[in-house]
């Protein structure tokens, strides 16, 4: 263990960024404020940079860590806090700062002219902060700090545009389902202190040697149920789609690229614990491979752009935990990484288009803007191309690891699963292809043509999206397989020899390779230029997504609010009720005594002669009683 | 005479304050009628006194005395005030502390 005196930086300053956007947001100038947004976070970065050097050139397993303070302590428990850099946390927060500050470089052309740009700052470094604490904290408590900080960022930019109803309704949706989870983290939490006694994570992992199996799979699981949550896992995946309310920029960093993506880390950072309970992992697995299918499944019934994004988002993560709940914790963060570029891509370029079309996101009024928006096709062909997973892009590689691991495992029902989401993936990723961009020009796209002037977008758009574009490109060529496996060597250092680094696979290569081809055959054929252009219908089940909101609503909304009426009858009735019956009885009592207190003094010498005489009687009739 | 004899003296001077209290209406009067109880209640404590040989009634006599006349004073200043104000001598239309309207 090294000390390192770079890691407080990666936080230090994106924190120090969101206070001076926040203090200075009607003091300084837009231009200034996405300034010092923007290079806060780009110093984040380097920091990363720095301590990544820094780890790399120490003995391999070394980590770098940064003590904080002790924060309590009590009975044998003693929590303190500190920084762990070890190439797990680093590989995760290299990525949070370094597609966090092409995001904020975007965001600085993408919310140009909104009235609350210092605010938008503020909460987006905050975030960043947040993230950052999260993956670099050296224990379960910092780790839980920052997921709770992520959650309230993410409430925040959800409902930016907090005049907008659905907005708030979106924001309070992901902030309750997300709190929903980390309660389960903090039962997984208490649990852990008292089976292990110790939440720092070397420690911890050191005593789970002498813990009953039972303990060890509860644990996870409950730990599972926060990463659920917050990755947008079935079940509890509805409040994704609603989160696209958010600006895009948000939304590309927050819920596909970064945030969504904390689950995952969760779980490839306590992979001792997962490992060790092995039934736990098993649900990992299951889990990410029916969330991968079933997000795919609704993603190609969406008719907004976002929405087809978002659960895109949530099938891929679903993927990600398919890889670590086989055990390949280094293919699933590889295949972080790649989809980290490859989404942020995808959104942002999506940003650009709703941006250069007022807002509009219904895909139905979209159409031909590839010869508008050369650039943005360009962008969207090769993100897609990567979210489909066609070689050489990022998506082909990292998609292929996760379902060799698959395979090589010893799941070829979960194998399956994964193949089949890989061709529904093709399907929808060149369904929106088709839609957005072949085909005449749609209501939507000749609406606005007439007002554009030039260009696509200001530079400060379009720079990250060239340079995401070159990452979607060519972030997977880190592990081709035979030749490359860069993220399994690097990560070397905290799985040490544990993860499963999957051979190449043949088979799969083919399977998802035809899979893609097949996808993207059967959305280039029902969705041709010469295709009727579709209606606006009543939503289907697919893209109702199963009606899972609905019974989310019967199940825990409506009785909620039926018990809350009760409650708020017996509030009325009961409680009100006795107060206002209290306070009745003494209005009426003053009413009577009023009479007596006219200020004439006759009649107040008639009460006083009457008292007089009454006192006089009463205590001669008492003397005699004696 | 029998101690009973100024009792009553004392009980019909208490009285006819009190009644005097509650029948007139020129706040004089009033003044008067209360100067007519607090002597019946003197008359009873002097007659106590020395019916009963008991020193205490005759000092309690001489406090009474003393605050009649202080009562007298503030009395008759607040009757001049109130007289400035109003044109009538009547008290019942004296009614500052009781509610409006």
């Amino acid at each position: 263990m090294v000390s390192s005196s770079y890691l407080p930086g990666i936080l230090l300053w994106p924190l120090a960024g969101a206070v001076v956007t926040a203090l200075g947001r009607h003091r300084f100038s837009q231009r200034s404020l996405a300034a010092i947004g923007s290079g806060t976070v780009g110093l984040a970065f380097l920091h990363g940079v720095a301590a990544w050097l820094q780890l790399r050139s120490l003995d391999p397993g070394q980590v770098l860590v940064f003590p904080l303070w002790r924060w309590a302590a009590g009975g044998e428990l003693a929590v303190t806090l500190g920084l762990w850099g070890d190439p797990l946390a680093l590989w995760w927060a290299l990525i949070v700062t370094g597609v966090g500050f092409l995001i904020h470089l975007y965001s600085a052309g993408y919310m140009a002219g909104d009235p609350s740009f210092g605010r938008y700052y503020a909460q987006l470094n905050y975030f960043v902060f947040a993230m950052s604490l999260l993956v670099l904290s050296d224990g379960l408590v910092g780790l839980i700090l920052g997921w709770g900080n992520v959650g309230l960022a993410s409430y925040l930019l959800i409902g930016f545009w907090h005049r907008r109803d659905a907005a708030r309704r979106a924001a309070t949706k992901a902030f309750l389902i997300t709190q929903a989870g980390e309660v389960a983290m903090l039962l997984g939490l208490f649990w852990a202190a008292a089976a292990f006694g110790e939440l720092h994570y070397p420690a911890l992992f050191a005593r789970l040697e002498g813990v009953p199996q039972g303990t060890l799979t509860a644990i996870s699981l409950l730990l599972l149920v926060g990463a659920v949550a917050k990755s947008a896992q079935l079940p509890l995946h509805t409040w994704l789609p609603d989160a696209m309310q958010g600006p895009t920029p948000v939304s590309a960093l927050i819920h596909a690229a970064t945030m969504v993506t904390a689950g995952v880390f969760l779980v490839c950072r306590m992979w001792p614990l997962f490992s060790a309970s092995g039934v736990a992992l098993q649900v990992v697995a299951w889990v990410g491979g029916l969330t991968a299918l079933f997000g795919a499944v609704v993603a190609g019934a969406q008719w907004d752009i976002k929405r087809v994004l978002a659960y895109s988002t949530m099938s891929q993560v679903g993927y990600m935990l398919l890889g670590a709940g086989v055990g390949a914790f280094a293919a699933s963060a590889f295949h972080f990484f790649t989809h980290a570029f490859f989404k942020a891509l995808l959104f942002l370029a999506a940003g650009v288009v709703i941006h250069r079309l007022d807002g509009e996101q219904d895909l139905r009024r979209m159409g031909g803007l590839r010869r508008s928006m050369p650039f943005t096709f360009a962008s969207f062909l090769v993100g897609l191309g990567a979210l489909a997973g066609l070689p050489p892009l990022a998506g082909f590689f990292s998609k292929d690891e996760i379902l060799a691991a698959t395979r090589q495992a010893g799941e070829p029902l979960l194998w399956a699963l994964g193949v089949a989401a890989a061709a529904l993936t093709a399907y929808y990723s060149f369904r929106l292809l088709a839609l957005a961009f072949l085909g005449p020009e749609g209501p939507a796209v000749q609406a606005t043509s007439s007002r554009r002037a030039g260009g696509e977008g200001p530079w400060t758009m379009l720079l990250p999206v060239g340079l995401l574009l070159v990452g979607a490109v060519a972030a997977g060529w880190l592990a081709i397989p035979g030749v490359t496996a860069v993220p399994a060597q690097v990560l070397e250092g905290t799985f040490r020899g544990q993860a499963f680094h999957p051979e190449g696979d043949s088979l799969t290569l083919t399977a998802s390779l035809l899979a893609a081809l097949v996808g993207m055959g059967v959305a280039l054929a029902r969705f041709r230029p010469s295709r009727p252009v579709p209606q606006v219908g009543p939503p289907g089940l697919a893209e109702a997504g199963f009606e899972l909101d609905r019974l989310f609503r019967h199940l825990t909304v409506e009785p909620g609010l039926a018990l809350a009426r009760v409650v708020a009858w017996v509030d009325r009735r009961g409680v009100d009720g006795l107060v206002n019956g209290l306070a009745w009885l003494t209005g009426q009592a003053g009413e009577r005594v009023r009479r007596l207190h006219r200020g004439q003094v006759r009649r107040s010498v008639v009460t006083l002669l009457g008292g007089a005489a009454l006192l006089l009687v009463g205590s001669l009739w008492l003397l005699s009683s004696f | 005479m029998p101690l009973a004899a100024y009792l009553l003296v004392s009980l019909v001077l208490f009285v006819l304050g009190g009644l005097g209290l509650m029948i007139r209406r020129n706040p004089l009067v009033l003044l008067m009628c209360v100067e007519l109880m607090w002597n019946g209640a003197n008359l009873a404590f002097v007659a106590l006194g020395r019916g009963l040989e008991a020193m205490s009634a005759h000092v309690f006599a001489f406090v009474v005395i003393t605050v009649a006349a202080a009562e007298v004073a503030i009395g008759l200043a607040i009757l001049v005030l109130v007289f400035r104000g109003k044109a009538r001598q009547d008290v019942d239309e004296v009614n500052l502390l009781g509610e409006r309207g």
